[in-house]
């Protein structure tokens, strides 16, 4: 079926299943790679995106809920070429190890700062939870969140 | 004096596009070096290529799984040759002989081995180059190159004040020969290693832009799912094919080695067809046993087996036999998932004469092997394009979903992209061995006078060798493939290294005790087992430092004293048990409610002593905080030392809290993260890491985190509850279960 979405502020028009996880066409039909399939089960994380500003779990959202609404992905965080001030914190703090779950990270941590922008520790823990790392970079992800939310992370290029 | 620009332009002339040379060795393909004119790149080695555009580009040979590569080898290739780490651009090498590990003669990337074996031969290749570019730049300024020095990508004239970049000099330095001996830099001078902060790949992985192997995409290229047995070993009988050649989308279904294949235009028209999927399975050589099954054998072996002594210090039975006291108990521990966050998944592209494969892979030299083994291809005709890895952990070392992915292409000639599901990524993963140790001490006045430890279960070369050995020949026929595994474990221990994965960790056993004997009882009971992150440390580290507690709790004493007493004699030991206990303040008393456990071990070269402080609220274990010390030698970035141990400890407590796969008839009872729980946020506990400031030759950290902090913790909860759990995982009521 044909359906409609906007994708990082751009109309899309796919011929695509309407069962088909909304990540599914993310990565192979836009070919946005940066949200990952982790579970398939809305266990980890990892395919997180905001749907109409919502943070959803790609994975288990069947594309037809999508349409005639706004997705954002990893890769339109940034705002006119300038990164969003989690992304830069992330690097400053040099989060990832891996970095698989990263893109899924960020978008939790996104919406928490966009409805509380001076979240504190418990508020980021509590937000982040359903995100799985195995890696183990949780102490810097709630450090490089805590950064933002607080004011501290400096913004280099002074946006 | 300023550049003579005649002069630099007669020597550029008279030696651009000459001395491009082949180094070849047999059956390797061999890395081209030299200057291309064509693209004005300099390849001095393996490792590196300088371009006249000032572009520095580093041929990273051991993958990038998080714990680092990327960031530390380019730094130590970096200091030498004088160029920022952040001006090098990384690329994942391709299969080649000067690429393999030293340590196993096979291109992998395992065993918290890369920083240790590139320390020398990485910081070398960086001197070399930088020494031909200032040689370069001595010629052209005609002074005595001695006095010239590097900078930042540049050469510097003795004056002080010109200089000429490197760009500028790659050709003239391609056929410059050192004839002076390179000195490596002295330690005042580094500028990055020890000093490196951040991550050359936290850019890519903070955007979505790093590439990983599930991310590759090829024109006309198909998605492919495999449905394997659900017990392993089984064999298709029969499957409806037609049925689902029929669903939308579907483009193939086909018997794979591994199971039914089904070949779709897009990935989830692939998964649905598979839900239709019917397959008879001949179980005839199947795996049936249950894991309660496994540890009755384990128990069963251990009485009929004493097993082969692998270690007899002084003279155990008769300690035995003196003894006031000898002191038994046994240790458990189930078979546990890899659980990368990236599912196993493999693209090939089957083009007739030639295979190419793009896998996030840590064994490229093996996937080569396992894609021949499907194809009518020899290793040489496949390329294996590595990829970031979504973790690795030892899993990604075993090539299973290459093999399939190079298979399915076999059979449709398009690319094709193969990914497992999570479900599947669990079920069919091969696994952490479950194990079994017993333990016997003797103990007379109040002191240890014999430790026994007899490790139970299997090893994991058998296991690994099917591709590992024909990876190490790879020029050998294809029908002496699983002849060269039988000859490789034959010859174990004489002709090839021996297998010590079931008992590292278990033979150092490092503590002054004058009788110490360690056996292993080789019992294997069929199911898949492979690396897993710390490996045979990972159980012998539970068992042996739990014991130790119970030892010291047997003999009245504190047991970090016990410990420091028994281990006065081994000073990197020392250091990071008496650090650690000062950082903890084991000496005060927990706050109310939480109690402390240490643990103290060495692996990997590397040692580390941890205490955790734990209490158990609401009937869950709640772990407060985890201290660490670490001593890993020379450290390149201290930033992400710190990270892997952490990681490592987050690992560890992962597997001590959650960690257990089970069977039932032969069947993996697990699947995906809600009965196969990893550490999430709200779990994490502070953890606190002091690094040793060492300049001995650095040793691995990517696993080092992991074995000690298992036992910390049940020894914390020993102290808490005063039952000795010796079992895996830890429960909150030992004695409810």
């Amino acid at each position: 079926m044909a359906l409609s979405l906007t994708v990082n502020g751009e109309k899309r028009t796919l011929e695509v299943d309407g069962d088909t996880p909304l990540l599914w066409v993310i990565r192979d039909e836009l070919g946005l790679k940066g949200t990952k399939f982790g579970c398939g089960a809305g266990l980890c994380g990892a395919c997180t995106v905001h749907l109409d500003g919502q943070p959803v779990r790609s994975c288990s959202t069947p594309v037809d809920l999508a349409s005639g609404k706004s997705v954002t992905t990893i890769e339109g965080l940034a705002s006119r070429g300038d990164l969003h001030p989690l992304q830069k914190a992330w690097v400053e703090h040099g989060v990832p190890q891996c970095g698989y779950c990263q893109s899924g990270q960020i978008m939790s941590a996104a919406y928490l700062l966009k409805h509380n922008p001076a979240a504190e520790r418990e508020d980021i823990v509590a937000a982040l939870s359903g995100n799985l790392c195995r890696c183990g970079t949780y102490s810097k992800i709630i450090a490089a969140v805590e950064s933002v939310a607080s004011g501290e992370s400096v913004d280099r290029e002074g946006a | 004096m300023t550049l003579n620009r005649r002069d630099f332009l007669k020597v550029s002339a008279g030696t651009s596009g000459s001395l491009v040379f082949a180094l070849a060795l047999p059956g390797c393909s061999g890395i081209q070096t030299g200057y291309r004119e064509e693209d004005g790149a300099w390849k001095p080695d393996a490792w590196l290529e300088l371009t006249t555009d000032n572009k520095v580009y580093f041929t990273l040979a051991r993958v990038e799984m998080g714990q680092g590569t990327y960031t530390g080898l380019t730094t130590l290739i970096a200091e030498e040759l004088e160029v920022e780490p952040a001006a090098i651009t990384p690329k994942f090498a391709p299969v080649a002989s000067e690429y393999r590990n030293p340590l196993y003669k096979l291109q992998l990337t395992g065993g918290s081995t890369s920083i240790a074996t590139s320390w020398m031969p990485l910081r070398q290749a960086g001197a070399e180059a930088r020494e031909m570019l200032i040689l370069a730049a001595a010629r052209v300024w005609e002074v005595d190159h001695s006095e010239c020095t590097a900078f930042e990508g540049h050469v510097r004239h003795p004056n002080g004040v010109d200089t000429l970049p490197y760009g500028k000099l790659v050709s003239l330095a391609s056929s410059e020969t050192v004839r002076h001996e390179v000195k490596l830099k002295p330690q005042s001078q580094w500028r990055y290693i020890g000093k490196a902060r951040g991550r050359l790949d936290a850019g890519a992985k903070s955007t979505g832009t790093a590439e990983y192997g599930i991310d590759i995409e090829l024109p006309g290229m198909v998605y492919a799912v495999v449905t394997r047995p659900p017990r392993y070993g089984a064999r298709v009988k029969s499957f409806n094919g037609s049925d689902i050649q029929a669903m939308p989308g579907v483009l193939k279904v086909l018997e794979i080695e591994r199971g039914v294949a089904i070949v779709a235009g897009k990935y989830w028209q692939a998964r649905k067809a598979q839900q239709k999927l019917k397959v008879e399975w001949d179980n005839a050589d199947a795996l049936g046993l249950s894991t309660n099954d496994v540890f009755a054998d384990y128990h069963k072996a251990a009485d009929d087996d004493a097993g082969v002594r692998e270690r007899d210090d002084g003279d155990f039975a008769d300690a035995a036999a003196g003894a006031e006291r000898v002191l038994e108990a046994s240790y458990e521990q189930p078979y546990l998932a890899h659980a990368t966050l990236e599912p196993m998944n493999a693209t090939a592209w089957y083009r007739g004469d030639s295979m190419e494969v793009w896998a996030p892979t840590q064994a490229p030299d093996l996937g080569r092997i396992a894609a021949a083994r499907v194809s009518d291809l020899s290793p040489d005709d496949i390329t294996i394009n590595t990829t970031f890895l979504g973790g690795g952990f030892g899993r990604r070392l075993t090539q299973d979903y290459i093999e399939e992915a190079a298979a399915v292409a076999y059979s449709v000639k398009t690319p094709v992209k193969v990914i497992w599901s999570r479900e599947e990524d669990t079920r069919h993963d091969l696994y952490r061995p479950a194990m079994l140790h017993r333990m016997k001490a003797s103990v007379s006045g109040g002191e240890v006078t014999g430790w026994h430890h007899q490790v139970v279960g299997p090893q994991i070369l058998d296991w690994y060798v099917r591709n590992a050995a024909p990876a190490q020949y790879p020029w050998s026929p294809k029908f002496l493939y699983d002849t060269l595994g039988k000859v490789g474990l034959m010859a174990e221990g004489i002709a090839t290294p021996k297998d010590i994965s079931a008992i590292e960790g278990a033979i150092d056993y490092p503590y002054k005790v004058a009788n110490v004997e360690v056996r292993h009882t080789h019992t294997d009971p069929g199911v898949p087992i492979t690396w897993w992150r710390s490996v045979g440390y990972s159980h012998n580290g539970f068992a042996a430092e739990t014991f130790m507690d119970e030892l010291a709790h047997e003999t009245g004493k504190d047991p970090y004293e016990f410990r420091r007493a028994l281990i006065a004699h081994q000073p990197r030991h020392r250091e990071v048990l008496d650090r650690v206990v000062a950082m903890s303040g084991w000496k005060a008393p927990a706050p109310s409610g939480r109690a402390r456990g240490v643990a103290l071990f060495q692996s990997f070269g590397t040692y580390v002593a941890q205490v955790v402080e734990a209490s158990i609220e609401n009937d869950g274990i709640h772990v407060h905080r985890v201290w660490c010390a670490v001593d890993c030698g020379q450290v390149v970035n201290p930033e992400i030392v710190r990270d892997q141990i952490e990681g490592g400890i987050i690992f560890g407590l992962t597997a001590a809290l959650h960690g257990e796969i089970t069977l039932q008839d032969g069947e993996v009872q697990q699947s995906n993260f809600h009965d196969y729980p990893l550490m999430r946020n709200y779990e994490l506990p502070e953890i606190i890491v002091d690094i040793v400031d060492s300049d001995e030759t650095p040793t691995g950290v990517g696993e080092p985190g992991v074995p000690p902090v298992i036992p910390a913790l049940g020894n914390a909860l020993f102290a808490l509850t005063g039952e000795r759990q010796r079992k895996l995982p830890l429960k909150a009521a030992a004695s409810s279960l």
